[in-house]
C-alpha cells in the first residue's frame, strides 16, 4: 500500500515540538487546550487589571476611550471563548476517555483539528492588536453598531472571522464527545453508572451542537454586511433589523453560559462524594437537573432582551422560563449539600473550591433570579448589578469550579501532588479577592453604574466603591500568582502522586499518574457507579500489560494543523482583500488549496503507518 | 485500591487523615457572614449618599411601583441565601472529619428531593406574580391629558421632541434637557437615529431601548416631586457611550408652560454692537449650519439650542453649562469627547493653530457670549 500520501513524512515519534504539534493523543490535547486556556486567562486578567486601574478613581485618565471599550470586548471575549470553553475542553479531553474507560476518543485527529481551529482563531482575533487595534464593540458585538458605517476599523473583521474560526472547532467537538461518550464507555459502564463529569460533558456537548450555529450564521451575516455590502443588520438600508443579531447572538449566547457553567458543575459533583467520603446525594436527580438546565437553556434567550421593547407578551413567557431555570439549579445545589450531609468532610484544596463554588454559585443564581423579575430588570440592565451577577456566576462558579478540577487531577496529569499549604492560601485569597471585587459591584449597579463605561463623574458619588473594587482585583490577581507558584513548585520537587491519591471511585484513578499513552493496559469491566469503592464489584486490576504488548494507538498526524491553517489563512486573505483586492484573492486561493490538500491527505491516510519493524512485528 | 473504600462491614481502612482545623473554618464562615452583614448594612448607607444614578430613589409612580417588588426579591433572595449559606456552614462543621466516623452510603431520598424542588417552585411563583401584574400594567393606554414625548438617541446626544407643542402646532424641540410638569403622566416614545441607545432616568423610570428603525414605548410615568433628575445612555453605543448623558428637569406646571411660551419664541435682537450681536454673527456663518435656534436657524444635524441660556449642562450632561466649559467646549470638542470622525461630529473650530482654526479666540468668547445669553423671558 501507498502508506505516505502525504508531502511530508508521516510523523511516527511523538517526542519533542514535532509530537506535540501532530499528536492525537486526547491527554496531550487537553494539556494543549489547558495551557493555551491559562496563557489567555492571564491576557484577560491583566485586561481586566487596565480596567480596573482606569475606574479606581473617577475621570481616570490611564487608558483613553477607545482603549477602554477595546478592553472590556476583550476581556470578555477572552474570558468566554479563549479562557472557560477551552479549559473545560482541557478536561473533557483528558479525563472523559479516563473516565468512560476508553482508550481516546472517538476521532482523534477530528479532536486535534478542533484544538488546532481554536488556537489559531483565538491568535488571529489577538493579532487585530498589531494590525489595526483590538475590537471594541463588546463580546456581543450588538448590531448596528458593528456594521462597516459606524466601525470603519478593520479589527470587528478580526472578531467576525476569529469566532468563526473558534466555532468551526468548538462543533467538531461537540460531535466528538458526544460520540465519544454514547459509544465508547467501557463494558458495563451503562449512562447511569458514568461519574457526573462525563455526564456534563455528554450534555455541554449537545449544547454545543445546538447552541453554535446560530452564532455561526449571526456572524456569516454580519461579514456578508461588512465585506459584501449586505444589509442583514445595517440600518442605514431598508428591511433591516438591529434586533436580528440579538436574538440570534443570545439564542447561542445563553446556552453559552450553560456550556460555560455545566462542566464546572460535573467537577464539584464528582469531587464532593471523594471529599465526604459518600456517594452523591440523589445521583438521577444530578444528572437530569443538569439536562433539564440546558434544555431550558434555550428557552431563555430574550430575558437579555426585556429592554429593547419586545412586548407584554414575549417578556411575560420569557421571565416565567427564566424563573423556571431556577429550580434545577436549586435542585443541584440541594443535593451537593445533602451529599457533604453526614459525610466524613475533608478540607482538602480541591473540596474548598468546590464549596467556593456551590456558596458563590448560589449567590450568582439568586441575582439571576432578580432580574428575571422584569421590573427589576429595568433597573439592573446594563449597570453593575449585572456584571456583579454574571461575574459570581463565572468566575465563583465556573472559575472556581475548574480550579477545583486542577487541584482535583493535577496528580493524575502529572503524577505530582501540588501543595496543600500553598493551594489552601491560594483558595482564601482568592475566595476574599473575588468577594471583594464583585460584592461590591451589586451596590455600584444599585447606585446606577452603568456597564461598559470608561469614565464617571466625581458627582456621581461612586469613587470609594470603584477604588474598593480595584483592590479586590489585584487580590485576585495575587492568588493566580500563588496557583502558579504552587504549579512550578510541583515541577521540581512535587511529591509522587500515585495511582489514587484521593482515595476517590472513579475509573481514572486505576491507572497510573501520569497514565501511559494507551490509557488503559486492559479495559476494565465496570459493574457500579464507584468501580475503586465498590469491593465486591471491583473489576479494576492493577492493569498488567497483555502478552502482546502495549495496545496499538493511531499515529500521530500533521493533517489536522494543515487543515487548521488553511481555514484560518483563507479568513486572512478575506482580512487582506479589503486592503488589497489581488494579493487577498491569491491567499485565500493558496491556503484553500492548502486545506482541501489537506482534508484530501486526511482522508486517505492510514490509522497506523506500515513501518518496516511493525510490519515485522505484527508477523 | 480495594483499601480505598470509604465504608462498608470488614473493611477497616477507612481514610481518616485529621486535616484542617474545622473550627477555623467554623470561624471563618463566621466572619463571612459578618462581612456580609457590614455589606448590607453599606448599601443602605451608601443608598442614603447623594448618589444622582440611584435606583434606591424613587420620584414617580413607575418608579415606585418597581421599588416595591425590587425590595422584595432582595428581601427574598437575602434569605433563601442566608438559609442556604447557614445549612451549608452548619453541615461543614457537623460532619467535619472525625476518627472513628464512617459515612453512611445515602444514595437519596425521594421525598426530601421533591420537598427541595417544589420549595422553589413556590418561592418563584410568588416571585413571579407582582412580575406578570407589573408587565400586564404596562400595556396599559396613557392618560388622556398624558404629554406625549418623542426622544431620539444619537450618537452621544439625545433629543426631545413634544408634539404640537412648537409654533403653528409642530413639534418643539430640544437636546439633552428634558423638561416635563410634576403631577402629570408623560408618555415617551423611544427611537435612535444611528445605533442602539437606551433611555434612562433611575429616579423616575426604568430602562427602555431605543432601537434604529423602532418606535419603542417607555413605560409611562408620573413625576411625583420638583427638582432635576440624572439620565444615562445604558446600552454600549461607541467610543463616547460613557458620555452620553442627560437631566431631567420636573418643573411646576406655571415654570413648565412658560418654558414651552419661550421656547416658541425668537430670541431677543442682541444690542447692536454687544458682544452678543457679533457672537450671533458668528453663531448665523458657523453653528447655524447643524444648530437650532428657533426663529434664527432651522438645521437638525446637532442638538437644539433654543434657550441654552438656561441650561444647566453642555456636551450631553457631562460638564456644568459655565463660560468657561463652554468656551472650551467650542474652541474643541475632541479636548472633552472622544467623538469619531465621521461628518456628524462636530469640527474643532480653534486650537491656536491658524491652518486649522475656523473662529479666532475672540470669536469664540463671542458665540460663548450669545448662547448664555439665550435666556427665559
Amino acid at each position: 500500500m501507498a502508506a505516505n500520501i502525504g508531502i511530508l513524512r508521516r510523523p511516527v515519534s511523538t517526542e519533542g515540538v514535532w509530537g506535540w504539534i501532530t499528536t492525537v493523543d486526547h491527554k496531550r490535547i487537553g494539556i494543549l487546550y489547558g495551557v493555551s486556556a491559562f496563557i489567555f486567562f492571564l491576557i484577560g486578567g491583566i485586561e481586566a487589571l487596565l480596567m480596573r486601574v482606569q475606574l479606581a478613581q473617577p475621570d481616570g485618565t490611564f487608558v483613553e476611550a477607545g482603549t477602554f471599550n477595546a478592553l472590556f470586548t476583550m476581556h470578555g471575549t477572552t474570558m468566554v471563548f479563549m479562557v472557560v470553553m477551552p479549559a473545560g475542553a482541557a478536561f473533557f479531553n483528558f479525563l472523559v476517555p479516563l473516565m468512560i474507560g476508553a482508550r481516546d476518543v472517538a476521532f482523534p485527529r477530528l479532536n486535534a483539528l478542533s484544538y488546532w481551529l481554536f488556537i489559531f482563531g483565538a491568535i488571529l482575533m489577538n493579532f487585530s492588536f498589531f494590525k489595526a487595534a483590538f475590537p471594541d464593540v463588546g463580546w456581543f458585538g450588538y448590531a448596528p453598531l458593528t456594521t462597516s458605517e459606524y466601525t470603519l476599523s478593520s479589527s470587528t473583521d478580526y472578531w467576525v472571522l476569529g469566532l468563526q474560526i473558534m466555532g468551526i472547532g468548538t462543533t467538531a467537538a461537540g460531535f466528538n464527545f458526544v460520540i465519544t461518550i454514547l459509544n465508547m464507555r467501557a463494558p458495563g459502564m451503562t449512562l447511569m453508572r458514568m461519574p457526573l463529569f462525563p455526564w456534563m460533558t455528554l450534555i455541554v456537548s449537545f449544547l454545543i451542537i445546538f447552541a453554535f450555529p446560530p452564532l455561526t450564521i449571526a456572524l456569516t451575516l454580519l461579514l456578508f454586511d461588512r465585506f459584501f455590502g449586505t444589509n442583514f443588520f445595517d440600518t442605514a438600508g431598508a428591511g433591516a433589523d438591529p434586533l436580528l443579531w440579538q436574538h440570534l447572538f443570545w439564542i447561542f449566547g445563553h446556552p453559552e453560559v450553560y456550556i460555560l457553567i455545566l462542566p464546572a458543575m460535573g467537577i464539584v459533583s464528582d469531587i464532593l462524594p471523594t471529599f465526604s467520603r459518600k456517594p452523591l446525594f440523589g445521583y438521577t436527580t444530578v444528572v437530569f437537573a443538569g439536562a433539564v438546565i440546558a434544555f431550558l437553556g434555550f428557552g431563555v434567550w430574550a430575558h437579555h432582551m426585556f429592554t429593547t421593547g419586545l412586548g407584554a407578551w414575549a417578556t411575560a413567557a420569557f421571565a416565567g422560563a427564566t424563573m423556571a431555570i431556577g429550580v434545577p439549579t436549586g435542585v443541584k445545589i440541594f443535593n451537593w449539600l445533602a451529599t457533604l450531609w453526614g459525610g466524613s468532610i475533608q478540607f482538602k484544596t480541591p473540596l474548598l473550591f468546590a464549596l467556593g463554588f456551590i456558596s458563590m454559585f448560589m449567590l450568582g443564581g439568586l441575582s439571576g433570579v432578580m432580574h428575571a423579575a422584569v421590573p427589576v430588570d429595568t433597573q439592573q440592565q446594563d449597570t453593575y448589578f449585572i456584571v456583579a451577577h454574571f461575574h459570581y456566576v463565572l468566575f465563583g462558579g465556573s472559575i472556581f469550579g475548574i480550579t477545583a478540577g486542577i487541584y482535583y487531577w493535577f496528580p493524575k496529569m502529572t503524577g505530582r501532588m501540588l501543595s496543600e499549604r500553598i493551594g489552601k492560601v491560594h483558595f482564601w485569597v482568592m475566595f476574599i479577592g473575588f468577594n471583594m471585587t464583585f460584592m461590591p459591584m451589586h451596590i455600584l449597579g444599585v447606585l446606577g453604574m452603568p456597564r461598559r463605561v470608561y469614565t464617571y463623574s466625581v458627582d456621581q458619588n461612586w469613587a470609594g466603591l470603584n477604588l474598593f473594587v480595584s483592590i479586590g482585583a489585584f487580590i485576585i490577581a495575587l492568588s493566580i500568582l500563588l496557583l502558579i507558584i504552587n504549579i512550578v513548585r510541583s515541577a521540581r520537587k512535587g511529591e509522587a502522586a500515585g495511582m489514587n491519591p484521593w482515595a476517590a471511585s472513579t475509573l481514572e484513578w486505576a491507572i497510573p499518574s501520569p497514565p501511559p499513552h494507551y490509557n488503559f493496559a486492559v479495559i476494565p469491566t465496570v459493574r457500579s457507579q464507584h468501580p475503586l469503592w465498590d469491593e465486591e464489584a471491583n473489576a479494576v486490576e492493577p492493569p498488567p500489560l497483555p502478552a502482546h504488548g502495549e495496545p496499538h494507538m493511531p499515529d500521530p498526524s500533521y493533517w489536522p494543523i494543515v487543515i487548521a491553517l488553511g481555514i484560518t489563512m483563507v479568513a486572512g486573505g478575506l482580512l487582506i482583500w479589503q486592503a488589497n483586492t489581488w494579493l487577498g484573492l491569491l491567499v485565500i486561493a493558496v491556503f484553500g488549496f492548502v486545506g482541501i490538500r489537506g482534508i484530501y491527505g486526511w482522508v486517505f491516510e492510514p490509522v497506523a503507518e506500515e513501518s518496516a519493524e511493525r510490519v515485522h512485528a505484527h508477523h | 485500591m480495594r483499601n480505598n473504600r470509604p465504608t462498608g462491614a470488614g473493611n477497616t481502612n477507612t481514610v481518616t487523615t485529621p486535616t484542617a482545623h474545622p473550627q477555623n473554618l467554623a470561624a471563618t464562615l463566621r466572619r463571612l457572614l459578618y462581612f456580609t452583614l457590614a455589606a448590607v448594612t453599606l448599601v443602605a448607607v451608601l443608598a442614603s449618599c447623594d448618589t444622582p444614578l440611584t435606583t434606591f430613589e424613587p420620584r414617580s409612580d413607575a418608579t415606585q411601583r418597581i421599588h416595591t417588588i425590587y425590595i422584595f426579591v432582595i428581601v427574598a433572595a437575602s434569605i433563601v441565601g442566608f438559609l442556604v449559606l447557614a445549612a451549608m456552614a452548619y453541615i461543614l462543621w457537623r460532619y467535619r472529619e472525625r476518627p472513628g466516623h464512617t459515612p453512611q452510603q445515602i444514595h437519596g431520598n425521594t421525598t426530601l428531593e421533591i420537598t427541595w424542588t417544589v420549595i422553589p417552585i413556590l418561592i418563584l411563583i410568588a416571585i413571579a406574580i407582582p412580575t406578570i401584574v407589573w408587565i400586564a400594567g404596562t400595556t396599559a393606554d396613557p392618560d388622556e391629558d398624558a404629554l406625549h414625548i418623542e426622544a431620539v438617541g444619537h450618537q452621544w446626544w439625545f433629543e426631545f421632541r413634544y408634539p404640537g407643542l412648537g409654533p403653528d402646532g409642530e413639534d418643539l424641540v430640544t437636546a439633552n434637557e428634558l423638561r416635563i410638569p410634576v403631577g402629570r403622566q408623560v408618555a415617551i416614545t423611544l427611537e435612535a437615529k444611528d445605533v442602539i441607545h437606551s433611555f434612562w432616568v433611575p429616579q423616575l423610570v426604568g430602562k427602555t431601548d431605543m432601537v434604529p428603525g423602532r418606535t419603542n414605548i417607555l413605560e409611562k410615568f408620573t413625576p411625583t416631586e420638583i427638582g432635576t433628575f440624572y439620565g444615562q445612555c445604558a446600552e454600549f453605543c461607541g467610543s463616547a457611550h460613557a458620555l452620553m448623558r442627560f437631566r431631567v428637569h420636573v418643573d411646576s406646571h406655571a415654570d413648565f408652560d412658560r418654558w414651552v411660551e419661550n421656547m416658541n419664541a425668537a430670541p431677543v435682537e442682541p444690542e447692536a454692537g454687544s458682544v452678543e450681536a457679533a457672537g450671533a454673527r458668528v453663531f448665523t456663518n458657523f453653528c447655524a449650519r447643524c444648530h437650532t435656534i428657533e426663529g434664527v436657524s432651522t438645521e437638525e444635524i446637532g442638538p437644539n439650542l433654543t434657550l441654552f441660556g438656561d441650561r444647566a449642562t453642555l456636551g450631553a450632561g457631562i460638564l456644568d453649562s459655565t463660560p468657561e466649559n463652554l468656551k472650551a467646549w467650542v474652541s474643541n470638542i475632541r479636548d472633552i469627547k472622544p467623538v469619531l470622525e465621521t461628518t456628524n461630529a462636530m469640527p474643532t473650530f480653534y486650537v491656536g493653530d491658524p491652518l486649522i482654526d475656523q473662529l479666532t479666540e475672540a470669536q469664540v468668547d463671542q458665540v460663548v457670549a450669545y448662547l448664555k445669553s439665550l435666556k427665559l423671558r
